[in-house]
């Protein structure tokens, strides 16, 4: 049986009167690439801090590597934080930077040189090491910032949003090369951050925090394509969330508008659901028989250039949001125009039903 | 970053050790740190405040020593027409150097700030090195240059324009060594005040006022306030306890409470009157810090 | 930026208040260090280039004495203030409590102090206590009233080391003594560095202080000169008064521009004058 890298059990904070965390219970396997996605103030940050050391839980523990840390400071805890800010020394050159934390375990001094060349050239950073932190940009210090905390072989390192300071293109970069990294040294990464593009495509498992507890945790298509809660189906990607009552495998949205839900158990008439169903599920033509279909007027239509949006009205007051990628089979025959009518389609596993 | 406190948590189950050492462990260096230099300054600063209030109720011995007691004849003493129009022109010099001040500081920093371009550091360092050294050396300067026989009263003579006129002695010599000791705590502050200020906003005034003085009153001076205010503070308190340009450049008819004060020390010998005057100055200086501090919040507050 | 800045019109009468106030100031300053190249009394006229005055001055043992006194003194004042007052601002950044803040303020209370008012407290105390006057009650009154100076300076360097350095440290293995020691520390160098030539600058320079706490002998530089002055006008003052000068300058100058030694960008004149500039 594996022990997890981190576990957290019953962890709660509060502070100043509120519960910023609240009865945390996670497991983070060994090697795994975990991110903590959630909106400012969900106290995934506390949650990291606390993994960390930097702050006391009010009550819960936290298990690194299966000890017992919650009383132990930070300085003994196999676990290393890249900060946000990256928090690099600037009076120190690259390599005394990343060569810090050796040099306060007492290991050999050729031997750190070795690891310190290693590390930077993992890092791509290779040619640089003799220069000051004021000298690299943004990019660049963050990949210091990322080899002085890995170089330590903890048994967790904790990344605080560490791509938000970066602009667009270098982010994605940067994903690809955490990611990569990551494989290779084989470290567990526990990742914070609240750009649910970058959790989704880095993760191995994702988990959603919202209000000081986890609202849904699994893989990046689980949360994606399964939401448990409104919440995870809003804050991932976007959903069209039609609510009413259940009644004989249909949920009554509007008074003209009952949606069948083939394939739904265990609700009983009468009650409330909330279903959910992703823009880009939905067909406007070359539908299955499988499909669940429904006439509706188009609304307005918004062109992305890989994607255009249709707004569309499919009962007094609901209206959904299709997404259609245009594809060049589609450019001339398939244009919708504000007023037209349309069917929409989706396959009922498309539709969530959340509670 | 909030200290933490740790809490006990509600219920023990026994399966963790209870030791509380506490991982952010932050507040014991830091709060042991503040304890040597606090205890240094409660000992020489507070303490010497408090004797300083403690001897204003004491007396002279028979042989000239100060000891403590608990009369207040120091303090009945003072309310006296000499001392109290002493302190009146002590106040009068102190405020003139501040309204003096202001009127130099203004320019001197617009000018620097607006239009000092790649310059504005040497000037600005031009002004405070002179500030920093030696003020005594400074005083005696002026004191040399307006003596009856001093650069000024000579070339008056040399050129015929008289036969040298009494210079020190007056209370300009005094109010103008204060202006001259104090006026770069208004430079700096009004500085500062200016370098931040969105210079766009004096454009607009320009556009809008077309009189620079008009724009001056309703853009810049509400603006730089804080400096204002702040070069304001610097500048009267030190003024008004000077004794330096006082004695050098004034006369018996220019002392100012801190010559009074001085002598009580130095060659009166009366060290509780002394105090009692010092205490008397503190007092009078909270009054009028605390009702300064009044009118300009609520003005801050009326904006 | 630097365009916005060049409004069209020079500002005559601005101008020429600033060009009148330098001469106003530098006046007397040179004066004084013109004079002491006179090789006569006179203060009035010059009539020839000598040095004799300089010369007086490094045979005038009283005040060579008093020189070394005062640099003494300054120095000492300096190395106290220095360690307190960064104590000092240590705690007082990164403890935020009430106390905290009662101690920032009662800190700060000898910069807007009357320097009288802390004379005469200083003398109290020290005969109060039954200290002898002397070159140490100097010092103590001096590193006293010095402390605010560092801790001001210090913390504005402090305020700009976010925590997460610190935290940074502590993450890879250093004890908050050892992180204070290999991170804190040498980031406030500069600051350190400046504020130690200020309080220096102002120590060696300081009169009234000294004034009220200093012993009969020997004397601090700016007391003795003091004496000399009550009692007329001498010219070799002006050669004393001329090396007081140009080594405050030289300090202060120093301590202006160490900062950007270490960082091409700041200097204490944004620490002074209160940090960014548009």
């Amino acid at each position: 049986m594996n022990t997890p890298a981190v576990s957290l059990r019953g962890l709660t904070k509060v502070f100043a009167g509120a519960t910023v965390v609240d009865d945390l219970d996670l497991d983070v396997s060994s090697g795994e690439f975990f991110s903590l996605l959630g909106p400012s103030g969900c106290g995934k940050t506390t949650t990291l801090r606390i993994i960390a050391g930097f702050s006391d839980p009010t009550s819960g523990s936290v298990l690194v590597g299966g000890e017992d840390v919650t009383s132990t400071p930070p300085h003994k805890r196999d676990v290393n934080t890249v900060f946000q800010s990256y928090a690099l020394f600037e009076h120190l050159d690259v390599r005394r930077n990343v060569g810090f934390g050796l040099r306060r375990k007492g290991i050999d001094r050729a031997d750190i040189d070795r690891r310190v060349a290693e590390m930077l050239e993992l890092v791509e950073l290779g040619a640089r090491g003799k220069d000051r932190p004021s000298e690299l940009s943004g990019g660049q210090r963050q990949r210091v910032a990322l080899a002085r905390a890995l170089i330590n072989r903890p048994k967790v390192l904790l990344l605080d949003e560490p791509l938000a300071a970066l602009d667009l293109k270098l982010r994605h970069a940067m994903q690809a090369e955490l990611k990569s990294i990551q494989r290779e040294v084989g470290i567990t990464f526990l990742f914070v951050t609240h750009d649910q593009d970058e959790a989704l495509s880095m993760s191995d498992r994702v988990a959603i925090m919202n209000g000081g507890v986890i609202e849904q945790c699994g893989t990046p298509e689980d949360v994606y394509e399964n939401p448990t809660s409104v919440f995870a189906a809003e804050f991932i990607g976007t959903s069209n969330l039609m609510t009413g009552a259940y009644a004989a495998g249909a949920v009554t949205v509007a008074a003209d508008l009952k949606l069948p839900i083939p394939g739904h158990t265990g609700s009983t008439d009468g009650d409330q659901i909330c279903v959910a169903i992703r823009p880009e599920k939905i067909w406007m033509s070359d539908f299955t028989p499988a499909m669940v279909q429904t006439p509706g007027t188009i609304v307005s239509t918004s062109y992305h250039g890989s994607t255009t949006q249709y707004l569309v009205s499919v009962g007094t007051g609901v209206t959904i949001s299709v997404l259609e990628q245009n594809l060049p089979r589609m450019r001339a025959d398939n244009r919708w125009e504000p007023g037209d009518r349309v069917d929409i389609g989706w396959l009922p596993e498309h539709a969530v039903v959340l509670t | 970053m909030a200290v933490d406190v740790p809490t006990r948590a509600p219920e023990d189950t026994g399966e963790r050790p209870r030791r509380r050492q506490r991982s952010s462990q932050r507040t014991w260096l830091w709060g042991s740190l503040l304890a040597l230099p606090t205890a240094w300054m409660v000992t020489f600063f507070v303490s010497s405040m408090v004797i300083v209030v403690l001897l204003s109720f004491g007396n002279t011995t028979r042989d000239g020593f100060p000891v403590f007691g608990t009369t207040t004849e120091n303090f009945s003493a003072l309310w006296d027409e000499v001392y109290l129009r002493l302190f009146l022109r002590s106040l009068v010099y102190a405020l003139a150097t501040v309204a003096l001040s202001v009127l130099i500081a203004y320019p001197v920093a617009y000018a620097i700030a607006l239009h000092g371009g790649r310059y504005k550091n040497a000037l600005i360092a031009a002004i405070v090195v002179p500030f920093f050294a030696s003020y005594l050396i400074r005083m005696y300067a002026w004191k040399a240059l307006l003596s009856d026989d001093g650069l000024v009263n000579s070339g008056l003579r040399n050129t015929g324009l008289g036969d040298g006129i009494e210079l020190l002695n007056t209370p300009w010599a005094v109010i103008g060594g204060l202006v001259y000791g104090f006026v770069v705590f208004m430079i700096l502050p009004i500085y500062a005040s200016l370098e931040r200020m969105d210079l766009s906003l004096i454009e607009a005034g320009k556009d809008l006022y077309h009189s620079p003085f008009r724009t001056f009153l309703t853009v810049t001076l509400p603006a730089t306030r804080p400096g204002l205010y702040g070069g304001m503070l610097l500048v009267f308190l030190p003024a008004l306890g000077d004794f330096v340009s006082a004695q050098l450049l004034g006369g018996s008819s220019t002392f100012m409470i801190g010559n009074l004060i001085q002598q009580q020390f130095a060659e009166g010998q009366n060290w509780p009157l002394g105090s009692a005057m010092t205490v008397a100055m503190m007092v009078a200086l909270t009054v009028l810090m605390v009702a300064y501090l009044r009118a300009t919040s609520s003005r801050a507050r009326e904006q | 930026m630097a365009r916005a800045r060049r409004l069209e019109r020079k500002p005559a009468v601005a101008v020429a208040v600033t060009v009148v106030f330098f001469a106003w100031l530098y006046l007397p300053i040179l004066t004084v260090a013109l004079f002491s190249f006179n090789d006569q009394k006179s203060l009035s006229a010059f009539s020839g280039f000598s040095l004799r005055w300089y010369d007086d001055f490094f045979h005038n043992d009283a005040l060579l004495e008093s020189l070394a006194a005062s640099l003494g003194i300054a120095l000492v004042s300096a190395v106290g203030a220095l360690v307190l007052g960064t104590m000092l601002a240590l705690g007082l950044e990164r403890v935020r409590s009430r106390r905290g803040r009662v101690i920032g303020a009662i800190t700060l209370l000898p910069l807007v102090t009357p320097e009288i008012v802390t004379g005469v407290a200083a003398l109290l105390v020290f005969t109060g206590v039954g200290l002898k006057l002397s070159l140490g009650t100097v010092i103590l009154a001096e590193i006293t009233f010095s402390i605010a100076y560092v801790t001001v300076i210090v913390r504005g360097r402090l305020a700009n080391i976010p925590l997460e350095v610190e935290e940074a440290a502590r993450d890879l293995g250093c004890t908050p003594l050892q992180s204070l020691r290999l991170v804190t520390l040498p980031a406030l160098v500069p600051a350190l560095l400046a504020s130690g030539l200020l309080v220096f600058a102002l120590v060696f320079d300081d009169f009234v202080l000294a004034f009220f706490t200093t012993g009969v002998d020997p004397q601090p530089l700016p007391v003795r000169i003091y004496s000399s002055i009550r009692f007329g006008v001498s010219p070799a003052i002006n050669a004393v008064g001329t090396l007081m000068l140009a080594l405050s300058a030289l300090l202060i100058v120093a301590a202006l521009l160490l900062p950007r030694l270490f960082n091409r960008k700041s200097s204490s004149l944004d620490l002074i004058t209160g940090g960014e500039r548009r």
